[in-house]
């Protein structure tokens, strides 16, 4: 407690010394938090070649931004949002370039993997089971509106409680619900139409 | 229950436990079977997703970073000064160049410029000629010398 206490004080005091011009103490903040930027990055972009290059995109939007920064909500919130907002831009900048397919899963296949998808974690699922559903779960992203797919990533793949989207997001927590049943559900839908239109 | 609040249902409840009567309809409809088998999968293709290797930041990230934004930032710095400076160089070379123009492109005197322009200082001299001159003379004396000055 004390230890989370005295780091939440040293991430204070580098935030004013940043806000004050002493540009070196960016980096305890930057080296704080790449790995929770470089998740976000990856998992809403999910471009490996891409990731490094955003992140430094969006430490270097929060580091011109950072005298804005009010501590309003916690610096982790207001980094995220940084990242979130930016790479949002970027699917929509490389949606007209972007072809996604469905994977090939035969309804065999799917009903094979179903029965076995009875351990709540997914372990009885070997290498190549795992590959075809995560490109299956890539290709229903991909196909998904960016904001589907922010709010999608944000919940299914960071983890985030829907408080925590809602503080991200700027949303209140029932339009963060009402938003993920839609997403949810019009991924679902789009997947039964390719279907259709594929047989 | 119909298929499309069995549809809201799989998609609100997201792996959470159907009703008894909504697993009854499922058994039933091929359809709802398929998008509540499909939801399954998107659910554990999310968790395989999930724990996925993250790529790592290279060696140096933070440092390299902070290095760029200072190199940045003093840039940024001078190209602000030179920016300036240029712009008060630009705004003051086009003030410069109009009162030029406007200089050469304007007549010195002219039939209505000299008669008002003559007429203002006839009407000024007429109202200062009760005035001694500072040097002791009659501004009166100086009409004549009034170009375009209107006959009294």
């Amino acid at each position: 407690m004390a230890r989370l206490e005295s780091e939440v004080t040293r991430e204070i005091e580098c935030i004013r010394r940043v806000q004050q011009g002493d540009g070196e103490a960016f980096g305890p903040l930057v080296e704080r938090y790449q790995q929770r930027i470089f998740s976000i990055v990856f998992h809403l972009v999910r471009r490996r070649d891409e990731v490094e290059d955003l992140a430094q995109e969006i430490f270097f939007k929060a580091f011109r931004a950072i005298r804005s920064y009010n501590f309003q909500s916690s610096f982790a919130t207001w980094l995220s949002r940084i990242a979130v907002n930016h790479c949002y831009d970027y699917l929509r900048k490389v949606r007209a370039s972007r072809i996604s397919y469905y994977s090939e899963m035969t309804e065999e296949s799917a009903r094979e993997l179903e029965r076995k998808l009875e351990s709540p974690r997914a372990r009885g699922l070997d290498h190549g089971e795992k590959l075809s559903l995560r490109d299956f779960v890539s290709g229903l992203l991909a196909r998904a509106p960016e904001d589907d797919r922010v709010i999608l990533t944000l919940k299914e793949l960071e983890d985030f409680s829907v408080e925590e989207i809602a503080d991200l997001l700027k949303l209140k927590s029932s339009t963060v619900k009402v938003r993920l049943h839609r997403a949810r559900k019009r991924m679902l839908e789009d997947l039964e139409r390719w279907r259709q239109e594929g047989k | 229950m119909d298929c499309k609040e069995i549809r809201d249902l799989v998609s609100d409840l997201w792996g959470g436990e159907l009703s008894a009567e909504a697993r009854q309809h499922v058994s039933k409809c091929a359809g709802c079977e398929g998008f509540l088998r499909d939801a399954r999968l998107a659910q554990a293709g999310f968790r395989v997703l999930a724990e996925e290797a993250m790529p790592e930041a290279s060696l140096g990230f933070a440092s390299r970073l902070v290095r760029r934004l200072q190199e940045w930032e003093e840039k940024g710095a001078r190209s602000e000064f030179f920016e300036t400076v240029g712009r008060r160089f630009v705004y003051a070379t086009l003030a410069l160049t109009l009162a030029l123009l406007l200089s050469l492109v304007l007549p010195t005197s002219g039939p209505v410029r000299g008669v008002a322009g003559a007429d203002f200082l006839g009407l000024q001299s007429n109202s200062q000629s009760s005035q001694p001159d500072v040097i002791g003379g009659d501004l009166s004396d100086s009409h004549d010398l009034i170009p375009g000055r209107l006959p009294d």
